[in-house]
């Protein structure tokens, strides 16, 4: 019997079968009941309606690092069939896809509404099958199909032999149902009741006591709440004082848009549903212009619609927030699923040079930190600050102590912005050079100052000129920033073990704890890595980075790119040579990929390995290294 | 010295001098720098209580030749950061000053859905049928009285600023010309005052490139709007547009204003004071 550790993929049909629906039941009365959630992948397609979708969990009694890899333990399928007598068969399409990484001994739930589904395969390898009516039951036994997931619910609290007189499940639909009314919360109690019916049923007939899994609650020491990135992200906006957000919907950056649009009104802040990329980050400006902390959020595309705008931001000395969810490109490219392929275009991207800087967060917890520190650095540097996350972070769900939020939440503190009393004095210049590269900056509408900003090359007053002197002086008050910041503000990567020696696995992004997770791993087998994970990636804190990456043995850098582009930016401004560990097929990092990627690396001594079903495991790289 | 006059210096200091003026001689766009001096006097508008978003053309280089806050950024983009800056503070008086081509070409976007949003945006349209600041190519209003060939893919007809922001939900639409700047400071006074989006079509020759629509040809083409014009009544504004086209006259006036008064918004919090203290339960409990 398996205690607290499972690994559990609820799959079906997008919008139709409830896939996340019944995810997120679980996932919140597990994470009640003190047990760790992770749901780092989530499945689904640009499609709205028809396709499949699916949603792997892990629970635990230790907080998880990653899924680690595609197999899972408990696979339920919530597809039925339209028809039955169609040729391929709706309701295997979870089954096909998932249940070949079903582990042997397994368990499959499937909604066996329109019939049973041949699964002698997985029953050979010992897969303990459960058809479960699901649909039928809440369509004809309670009159009301969306109950439908509370069957499934019920069914699979019973499996688990978690929570068995519904009692977390009562108070959990009290709360949340509670105001709508008692016939609510007591119609799904019955549907989950009938669905433990039917696994009673299933385990009787085959003779099973269990099915090998089991979870208990555990004690906790405070509350704890299931949420994603782009979630945290949102809430660490809205406490890091933004009041104004602009977007253009785009996945999965629209969900920043749509919590801002119901929350910030709240805070006396107002969100923008811009009419295009371009309208939304000019709006974002003239909101950060006229003083107020301003966001915008996008994803790929979106953020290349927007580049003319970096500029803007950049020479005007506006600080807004750019908020890149990194989905796979280029183009459109594959809009639902992840990829690190912006950071090259955070870094670089826009005609002329700015000063910039570029954040990334590592974990859920990191979207909502670095929230802060992007603001306060935008106020600090009056410059476009980037917070990308990815894909997998956005999306991606994990039990958070609510204790972090509030730890972590710092004041917010709006840096040298003038009141009318500091305007008092005679001859306010806007861009006034300083030794910092920072200048006082006015809002308008306070009396005494008198703003005059411009895109165009401008004097310290702001008056627009193309006298060499002074632009010269005023390219390199800019730029000076950037130096202010290494001083003062850079953060060296995050390291996890010991660099001297060792092998370093070095990263960004949602890398983070597949990277560990393949640490620990790899120290089971006796190997030591040691992790260097950025969060911090512009400008580039060399002399931070260098002597931590020169104590190292072999530079690896695991990217889910196909150049490996946090790589080329160490080997541009460090000079040392690095290794690849590269994925671009769609998928998260596992962890196997990394394992797998860093042994290939170290027994064939090729540079570059290509992870990911299909691409080719190891490139040798044809130009030779060296002369 | 009237208060209007002491005013109307107040709006020329901070400002570039005179002689570093960068319009050709003769430049239409002094006479709507003219305009607005005398309209924000006459107002009496404090200077840091104004924001003047330039865009990117001859035209916009006026936000640097008054005083009051100044800004512009990229081609096109005047309107956007103008609807940004009054959302986030609604008590500044935010006005952008464009030229066709910004407005119309590369802006088109953008001003096609503020005039939907109808915030209290003054927009001064410097329409002089070209771009000037890139030497003379055909602006999206270029063609203005002139014979109508047939139409191909590269010379469309022009684009008429009134009639588009009047489908567009436009919520003040005025003509002026810039040769006639007490007009135009009335018109504009007007469209200060307005609670909503007012757009201001200003004609401002361009003596350098465009040699067809001169100060005597506008003389010679515009016409007040009829005193009886009811502004509030958007049929009556058609029917003039298509009668003045009939005539061959081009309106001078307030074509249309919607009589709808608004509550605006209040000023998005800003300083540390304000931002303070902020209860994360109810974001917190969503996730529970
Ligand atoms: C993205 C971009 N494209 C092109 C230009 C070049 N450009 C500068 S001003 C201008 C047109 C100006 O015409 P208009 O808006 O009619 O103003 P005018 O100069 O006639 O007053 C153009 C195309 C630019 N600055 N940015
Ligand atoms: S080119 Fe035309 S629009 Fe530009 S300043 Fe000269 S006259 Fe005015």
């Amino acid at each position: 019997m398996v205690v607290n550790n499972l690994k559990l993929l609820v799959g079906g049909v997008q919008l139709r079968d409830g896939v996340t629906t019944v995810t997120d039941i679980l996932g919140k009365m597990f994470v009640r009941a003190g047990l760790h959630v992770l749901a780092m992948e989530k499945g689904y397609a640009s499609t709205i309606y028809g396709a499949h979708q699916y949603d792997p969990m892990v629970v635990s009694a230790t907080p998880p690092l990653s899924y680690g890899d595609d197999r899972s333990d408990i696979l339920v399928a919530l597809e039925f069939d339209t028809n039955p007598d169609a040729p391929i068969q709706p309701n295997r399409d979870t089954i096909l896809r998932h249940g070949k990484n079903l582990v042997d001994g397994g368990v499959l739930l499937y909604d066996s509404t329109t019939g049973t589904v041949d699964t002698g395969d997985l029953e050979r390898r010992g897969v303990k099958v459960f058809p479960l009516p699901a649909r039928q039951i809440a369509l004809r036994e309670l009159k009301r199909e969306v109950v439908k997931n509370t069957v499934v619910t019920g069914a699979l609290l019973r499996l688990l032999e978690f929570d068995m007189d519904l009692a977390l499940f009562r108070q959990y639909l009290e709360e949340r149902f509670g105001r709508k009314g008692k016939d609510i919360v007591e119609l799904n109690l019955e549907a989950a009741r009938r669905g433990r019916a039917v696994i009673e049923e299933v385990l009787r007939t085959n003779g099973w006591h269990d099915v090998g899994y089991r979870l208990v609650p555990q004690p906790t020491t405070g509350r704890a709440v299931l949420l994603n990135g782009n979630d945290a992200l949102s809430m660490g906006a809205i406490l890091a004082g933004c009041r104004f957000y602009a977007g253009y919907p785009i996945t999965p950056a629209s969900a920043i848009l749509e919590f801002m649009e119901a929350h910030l009104p709240r805070y006396g802040g107002r969100a923008l549903q811009g009419q295009n990329e371009r309208e939304s980050i000019r709006a974002a400006i003239g909101a950060a212009l006229a003083g107020v902390r301003s966001a915008v959020g996008s994803s790929g595309p979106g953020i290349s619609l927007k580049v003319e705008e970096f500029g803007v931001a950049g020479v005007t000395e506006t600080p807004v927030v750019i908020i890149d969810t990194q989905r796979a490109g280029p183009s459109t490219g594959m809009p639902t699923k992840p990829e690190q392929g912006d950071l090259a275009m955070a870094v670089f991207a826009g005609h002329g040079e700015i000063p910039r800087i570029v954040l990334a967060a590592g974990t859920i917890e990191e979207c909502y930190t670095l929230a802060f520190e992007a603001f306060d650095l935008a106020d600090k540097y009056q410059c476009p600050v980037f917070l990308l996350s990815d894909l997998t972070l956005a999306d991606g769900r994990r039990d958070v102590p609510e204790e972090f939020f509030l730890k972590n939440r710092r004041p917010v503190v709006r840096h040298g912005l003038l009141r009318e009393a500091d305007l008092r004095q005679d001859g306010y210049r806007r861009y006034q050079i300083t030794e910092s590269g920072i200048s006082p900056r006015n809002v308008p509408g306070v009396p005494g100052g008198i703003f005059k900003s411009s895109g165009s090359e401008h004097d310290e007053q702001g008056m627009i000129t193309t006298d060499p002197p002074k632009r010269k002086a005023m390219v390199e008050k800019r730029m000076r920033k950037m130096q202010t910041y290494l001083k003062e503000d850079a953060k060296p990567p995050l390291v996890f073990g010991t660099p001297d020696g060792a092998v370093l696995l070095v990263g960004w992004g949602s890398t983070r704890l597949p990277l560990l997770d393949a640490q620990a791993r790899l120290r089971a087998e006796g190997l030591e890595t040691c992790v260097v994970h950025f969060t911090h990636l512009w400008p580039f804190p060399t002399h931070l980075v260098r002597p931590l990456l020169q104590r190292g043995k072999d530079i690896i850098v695991v990217e889910q790119n196909y150049a490996g582009q946090l790589a080329d930016l160490i080997q541009q401004e460090c000079l040392l040579p690095t290794r690849r560990i590269l994925k671009y097929n769609g998928r998260p990092f596992y962890t196997s990929d990394i394992t797998g990627g860093v042994r290939q690396l170290l027994t064939n001594g090729t540079r570059v390995v290509r992870v990911g079903d299909r691409a080719p495991a190891v490139v040798l790289e044809t130009v030779p290294e060296g002369d | 010295m009237s208060t209007a006059a002491v005013n109307q210096k107040l709006w020329e200091q901070n400002a570039t001098p005179k002689h570093r003026i960068q319009w050709c001689p003769g430049c239409g766009d002094f006479g709507v720098l003219n305009a607005l001096k005398a309209a924000l006097a006459r107002l009496e508008l404090m200077p840091h209580d104004v924001l003047l978003v330039g865009g990117i053309g001859c035209s916009g280089q006026i936000r640097n030749y008054l005083n009051g806050n100044a800004f512009h950024g990229t081609h096109g983009g005047a309107l956007a950061y103008a609807l940004g800056a009054k959302m986030a503070n609604p008590a500044l008086t935010v006005i952008a000053l464009a030229g066709d081509g910004d407005t119309l070409a590369i802006g088109i976007e953008n001003f096609v859905h503020v005039c939907r949003r109808d915030p209290a945006v003054t927009l001064l349209i410097m329409n002089n049928g070209v771009y000037g600041l890139t030497k003379g190519q055909k602006s999206p209003t270029h063609g203005l009285g002139m014979p109508q060939g047939v139409s191909t893919e590269e010379d469309p007809p022009f684009v008429d600023p009134l009639r588009l922001a009047l489908v567009c939900g436009a919520s003040f639409v005025a003509q002026t010309f810039s040769g006639d700047p007490k007009h135009s400071a009335d018109v504009l006074v007007e469209a200060l005052r307005h609670p909503g989006f007012a757009v201001i079509n200003d004609f401002s020759p361009c003596v350098t490139y465009n040699k067809f629509n001169t100060y005597d040809w506008y003389k010679e083409h515009v016409e007040h709007l009829p005193k009886d014009h009811d502004p509030a009544d958007m049929q009556a504004a058609w029917r003039l547009l298509d009668e003045f086209d009939r005539k061959g006259k081009l309106p001078l006036g307030v074509v249309y204003r919607h009589p709808r008064q608004r509550t605006a918004h209040q000023r998005l919090p800003l300083w540390d004071e304000e931002l303070a203290d902020v209860d994360p339960e109810p974001m917190l409990r969503l996730f529970r």
